[in-house]
């Protein structure tokens, strides 16, 4: 009699948010998080790049901290808060001002990096809202040129040089401490 | 790749897991075990994932009577964030500060950095310099310590066995008479970001208020089968005033400091290189 093979993975229940909205499925132990985004909730704006870590198109932010998809565990991302660039979408429909910089700074060929640079200077936006120091002396907090292209780091582009994606960044943070300066 | 997973979430249930489970892996960041299960899968496997695990002394830091205690679970990036490393011991700052990349630093663990047992491992060659215990827990949850300096065995190879799981280390503070600390992570790569090290040199060296030098670490990288500690280089420098160190003493110490690597020649760089490159970077300790 043939044998019937036993399926090697056991299904996971995971509940998590995904930009903004309570989510739950049913994954296999090795789901990368890459795939659930894109395969199962079909938000293809993630990027599969490399699959190694090594490009960064596939960058999320889960608890606003800028991570690899494609080397996450989907099974990790159970009681988390994952946004990707989907959930970057302004409520009238208009785009974050951090794609709006991009855009504005000529900083979008291929596209193909764009949303995972995109996500990434999105979380150095948030490492720059929780300095503890910010109101009263802003441009001390604000991230130099150095520190964009270092936090950049895992990010890599083919078609721009870089050198258009940090002024987006930098003009970003620049519009930052002109609105402070303004009171808005 | 396929594998089936355990999410223990306290410490009992990670022991029962490690007593229970055969073929088994455990995974903290997963940033390398993932890429090596892709290109070498594994039958039968079961990962035990550490990431759920509720314990503050596995996942956090914490300043003790005289020493400074490491989570295994801390990321890198907790480490680049916390005042007290980038203060106090600053080789391992910059080391998890050059790991990598942004967002591997998010997910990425002192515990896997130092298990993986990577010849090239930056956390692992910082903590060396920094003379850091290990301490393990077995599937009884009897606890046990070692030094860093027993910890590796081999490429890949490590002190731990099977029913063993490293929970976390701790860093001695530095000497009360301490008024300077020379304490750097050098890494030569081929490219500045996401990047193994071709080579590395970490030190910690304290100085007392007359300059003598008073506590020595230094650890090399990507030159020998595992980190190593160039001691018999710490303890050239006990007692020497660092005003006074003469251009033949940086020599000797740099030739001592290389007397401990045997590198290889691979991809990255020839044996050679890497040898003349480690003696360039040890000249410069004092620069």
């Amino acid at each position: 009699m043939k044998k019937e093979k036993k399926p090697n993975e056991s299904l996971h229940h995971i509940t998590f948010s995904l930009n903004g909205k309570r989510v739950s499925c049913s994954i296999k132990a090795s789901t990368l998080l890459l795939d659930l985004i894109r395969d199962t909730f079909e938000l293809k704006g993630t990027k599969p790049g490399c699959y190694e870590g090594e490009c960064g198109a596939c960058t999320v932010l889960i608890n606003d901290a800028p991570v690899n998809s494609c080397l996450f565990l989907a099974v990790n991302a159970n009681g988390k808060n994952i946004t990707t660039i989907e959930g970057l979408l302004q409520h009238d429909g208009s785009l974050h001002p951090v794609q709006e910089s991009l855009v504005a700074s000529g900083a979008v060929q291929c596209g193909f990096c764009s949303s995972g640079m995109a996500m990434t200077i999105k979380a150095l936006t948030h490492q720059h809202e929780s300095v503890p120091h910010l109101t009263g002396a802003i441009k001390k907090a604000l991230p130099s040129r150095e520190e964009i292209k270092k936090y950049l780091e895992g990010n890599l582009c083919r078609c721009t040089g870089y050198v258009k994606i940090i002024d987006a960044a930098e003009k970003l943070f620049a519009l930052d401490i002109e609105k402070n300066e303004k009171g808005i | 790749m396929e594998f089936n997973i355990v999410n223990p979430k306290t410490k009992s249930e990670l022991l029962r897991a490690i007593r229970k489970e055969t073929t088994f892996r455990f995974g903290a960041g997963c940033t390398d075990l993932l890429m090596e299960l892709k290109k070498k899968p594994v039958e039968n496997l079961v990962v035990i994932n550490l990431s759920f695990v509720v314990d503050s002394r596995f996942t956090g830091l914490k300043k003790l009577a005289k020493s400074f205690w490491l989570g295994a679970m801390t990321t890198a990036h907790t480490m680049v964030m916390n005042e007290q490393i980038k203060n106090d011991f600053n080789v391992l700052y910059e080391s998890a500060h050059n790991l990598a990349s942004t967002q591997i630093r998010q997910v990425a663990t002192m515990g896997g950095n130092l298990c993986t047992a990577s010849p090239s491992g930056d956390i692992a060659c910082a903590l060396m310099a920094l003379d850091a215990s290990c301490h393990l827990l077995n599937d009884a949850g009897v606890n046990s310590v070692v030094n860093i300096h027993d910890f590796f065995l081999g490429v890949r190879k490590t002190i731990l066995k099977k029913n063993e799981v490293l929970y976390g280390l701790t860093i001695p503070t530095n000497k009360k008479q301490t008024k300077t600390v020379y304490s750097k992570f050098i890494k030569i790569g081929t490219r500045r970001s996401m990047e193994c090290s071709v080579v590395s040199l970490a030190y910690h060296i304290q100085v007392n208020e007359e300059g003598v030098i008073i506590g020595a670490g230094i650890a090399i990288g990507a030159s020998a089968p595992t980190v190593r500690s160039a001691l018999s280089a710490s303890g050239f420098l006990i007692g020497k005033n660092i005003h006074l160190i003469t251009e033949k003493e940086k020599e000797e110490l740099a030739c001592k400091i290389v007397s401990y690597a045997e590198p290889i020649t691979d991809l990255r760089a020839t044996a050679w290189y890497r040898k003349e490159v480690l003696l360039n970077i040890s000249k410069s300790i004092f620069e």
